[in-house]
């Protein structure tokens, strides 16, 4: 009976409930919505923003303005055109300017020597003079090109000469034993160092002007390296040569 | 029984009467319910239906405005890196509604005075006291003014904020973008050219993109103002293209122009001198004559020999050379010193039909093709285009164009011999490269290279070399006519120059109204001296930003004029 009678009752109630539903449903979408708007709306407003702070960065750091403050204070101007390399070999070639001072010098050095000792090894005893005088000179050469502590080597070109003059006398062979001896010399002193020098010396000459040559020959003791010195002027004319151009043309590459 | 029988009989339709009545009465009472419910009833729905509609597609009280309100009132302007020439701002502005004031009159007026002393006291008082509604005080107001009127808190001052056309960049490109009127439309430039796609609100969304070049523009303005105030030039104006594009990459037109305040600057100011202004523009149109020639068959290499007198007489009229040979000399030769002489003899070889022929097909005789509004007509000889004309015209006298004129002439000539129509448009997918037609042929534009490369090295033009980056060019003087005269005292002086001049791609005019001679010039107003250096300095400072490399080792074909120019003419 009671279910009967409140059976439309019932029905209103679930009507009504389920509308309700609907429309909390409803509310809840529209509630989201206008979220979303609102966010939308607050990126539009923040782009707006943004835009009128770049405008006012903009108008501030206008052209006309970096320019005025490059003419006031900067005063900068364009590059030149040598400023602009053609990549990272240009730039490289730039980073050592001192180095083409150094290559200058033992193209000198090479090219001095070269022909002197070929013509003492030919012929005899005046033109092995002249050899032994034309070869201080060439020494000089080396020493004004290195333009480091001339004031030392001086007093060992003066000794070079006579012992120069003497080989003359006695032209290859005497230079051979004389080697000899120069090594056996040196050996006691400085084993290693001698026989570097009696062997290569006449290229590291060649090569880096002085430097290291008084470096290895002056701290040990002076006397033994001058004779070390003189030797291989006169009798390494075929040594030398094929070093000589074989270093040259490797310092040219 | 009888006495009641009437009395029923009479009573009985009284009561039929009542009820009937009764009847009458309750129908109409339930007729009156029933139309009140309804009433009523329809109101409610009137209501509902209301509601529902608000609820359905009106406004709530949050509601914003939506996405639209980005777009802006008018389309933004920008250069072709995007950098924004102008734009369309919310800016304050300051109002007055005299009716709605409530404060003491007086004593506002004197505030207002204070902070807005562009009118007295007197002035706001009378028109606090006049009857209109409405007065604007201040538009484009800075926030710190407006802060201030608030404070005062009179609700008669309103405040609103109002869309106002801003260029961030002020002068820069003033000619080219020109400005609007204060509602908002474009009366100059690209505003009024594209005034519609600005202010169309399908389209304005979308920023309208320049080919201009910010950097080059503020480059070449600030160049040739340097150059105009130290010549004290009454004017100027500089175009730089591409060649192979017609794309203008800086146009500028001397004394500047605020199109912020563009009610301000003088009439002077607002005239486009690079588009709109029509000069004659002096030996710059030589190298015209030249190719036309060669073009021809009548020149057919630069040896080609003239005589070349002190000066030679025709028609009546004497033409002077400013370095005048006295001797044979060649083409190459003729366009290194800037002969007027072996011009004029070239000219005359070549007709004035041709020459006429070869103007039209550069667009010479017409109003120079851009987008611009502001166009001048060219100014020729007309029905009296005679052999004297043709000799005056083939060295740039007797002819008027605009400096844009001749930048197309030089693209022209040196981008293989097409002719493109210059754009202030950004050449990009959306917008084509515009259709060419041949005026040179290829040869002749390749050849010319090196002749005007001959004029920079060697002849007039050597100070508008900026080393490494092979400029080509020629040096333009023209006399000025004033009242009827030519008057040496009065010149208009112009360069014309291509870079880099082994492989064309930017040609740029400058030009100087008026310059006059100073010390350092040695008493000289030719182009050479003025408006020489100033275009090797813009050169380089333009070209690195262009991408054109500067390279020593490299330059155009020179062996084509170098054998031609006689080695004791050098100075």
């Amino acid at each position: 009976m009671s279910a009967r009678s409140f059976r439309s009752v019932f029905m209103v109630a679930s009507c009504a409930g389920a509308a309700l539903g609907c429309y909390l449903v409803s509310l809840n979408v529209a509630s989201e919505r206008a979220s979303l708007e609102d966010v939308e709306n607050k990126i539009v407003m923040t782009q707006r923003d943004i835009r009128s702070l770049q405008t006012e960065i903009g108008t501030r750091g206008r052209l006309a303005q970096l320019e005025r403050w490059n003419v006031k204070v900067l005063a900068l101007s364009a590059p030149s055109a040598d400023q602009f390399l053609e990549g990272g070999f240009q730039l490289a070639r730039l980073a050592r300017p001192q180095e083409k001072l150094n290559v200058e010098a033992p193209v000198v050095l090479a090219s001095a020597p070269a022909p002197q000792p070929t013509s003492p090894s030919l012929v005899e005893g005046e033109p092995a003079m002249e050899s032994g005088a034309g070869a201080p000179s060439a020494a000089q050469l080396m020493r004004q090109a290195s333009l480091k502590l001339p004031d030392r080597e001086e007093p060992a070109v003066v000794p070079v000469v006579p012992p120069a003059q003497h080989k003359a006398a006695e032209p290859a062979k005497g230079a051979d034993t004389k080697q000899k001896t120069v090594k056996a010399a040196e050996m006691k002193p400085a084993p290693v160092k001698a026989q570097k020098p009696a062997e290569s010396k006449p290229a590291l000459t060649a090569k880096k002007a002085g430097d290291k040559k008084e470096e290895a020959s002056a701290k040990p003791v002076t006397k033994p390296v001058r004779m070390a010195k003189v030797d291989p002027l006169a009798p390494l004319p075929v040594k030398s040569n094929s070093k000589k151009t074989a270093k040259e043309s490797g310092s040219a590459r | 029984m009888n006495a009641p029988t009437p009395a029923l009989v009479a009573s009985r339709p009284e009561r039929l009467r009542l009820v009937g009545q009764r009847r009458q009465i309750l129908t109409m009472m339930h007729q009156r319910l029933m139309f009140g419910m309804l009433v009523y009833a329809g109101v409610i729905a009137l209501i509902v239906v209301r509601i529902l509609w608000l609820a359905a597609f009106g406004d709530h009280a949050g509601a914003k405005r939506g996405l639209a309100s980005l777009v802006p009132e008018r389309g933004d302007i920008v250069d072709r890196d995007g950098v924004p020439l102008a734009r369309t701002m919310d800016a304050w502005t300051i109002g007055l509604h005299p009716g709605k004031v409530i404060g003491d009159k007086l004593t506002l007026a004197r505030k207002l005075a204070q902070l807005m002393p562009e009118r007295d006291e007197a002035a706001y008082f009378a028109m606090l006291r006049s009857g209109k509604r409405f007065y604007y005080l201040r538009r484009r107001a800075a926030p710190g003014l407006v802060e201030a009127v608030n404070a005062i808190g009179e609700p008669g001052l309103a405040l609103e904020r109002e869309p106002d056309r801003l260029y961030p960049q002020t002068t820069l490109a003033a000619h080219v973008i020109g400005y609007t009127t204060i509602d908002g439309h474009g009366v100059a430039g690209v505003e009024r050219a594209f005034d519609k796609q600005l202010s169309e609100p399908a389209s304005r969304g979308q920023p309208l993109q320049l080919s201009i070049d910010a950097r080059v523009q503020q480059a070449l303005e600030h160049e040739l103002l340097f150059a105009m105030t130290k010549f004290s030039a009454i004017g100027g104006a500089g175009v730089v293209m591409n060649i192979h594009t017609g794309e203008v990459l800086a146009m500028t037109s001397l004394p500047q122009l605020n199109p912020n305040a563009a009610g301000q600057g003088s009439p002077e100011a607002r005239f486009n001198r690079a588009t709109l202004g029509v000069y004659e523009l002096g030996s710059t149109f030589k190298p015209f004559t030249v190719a036309m020639a060669m073009d021809s068959g009548i020149i057919k290499s630069f040896g080609q020999m003239y005589s070349c007198p002190q000066e030679l007489h025709v028609y009546g009229h004497t033409i002077h050379d400013t370095h005048p040979y006295g001797r044979m000399c060649s083409v190459a030769e003729i366009m290194k010193e800037s002969s007027n002489i072996g011009t004029a003899q070239i000219a005359d070889q070549l007709g004035a039909t041709r020459q006429k022929a070869f103007l039209q097909k550069m667009g010479f005789l017409n109003r120079v093709n851009i987008e611009l509004k502001e166009r001048g007509r060219t100014l020729t000889p007309g029905s009296n285009w005679g052999p004297l004309e043709t000799m005056t015209v083939g060295y740039g006298h007797g002819i008027a164009v605009t400096p844009l004129h001749l930048a197309t002439g030089y693209a022209t000539l040196f981008n293989g011999g097409i002719y493109r129509p210059a754009t202030l448009l950004k050449v990009d997918r959306t917008h084509a490269v515009a259709q060419g037609h041949r005026v040179f042929s290829e040869e002749t534009s390749y050849k010319m290279r090196s002749l005007l490369r001959l004029v920079v090295m060697q002849g007039t033009g050597k100070m508008a070399d900026a080393p490494g980056y092979r400029v080509g060019g020629k040096t333009g003087t023209a006399e000025k006519l004033i009242n009827g005269h030519y008057t040496s005292a009065s010149v208009v002086t112009s360069f014309a120059g291509v870079f880099p001049m082994n492989e064309p791609r930017y040609v740029m005019v400058m030009m100087l109204d008026d310059p006059k001679a100073t010390k350092e010039t040695y008493g000289f107003h030719t182009a050479a001296w003025n408006i020489g250096p100033a275009f090797g300095t813009t050169v380089s400072r333009i070209a690195p930003m262009l991408g054109v490399r500067p390279d020593k080792n490299r330059e155009p074909d020179m062996s084509l004029v170098l054998p031609f120019v006689h080695e004791e003419a050098r100075h």
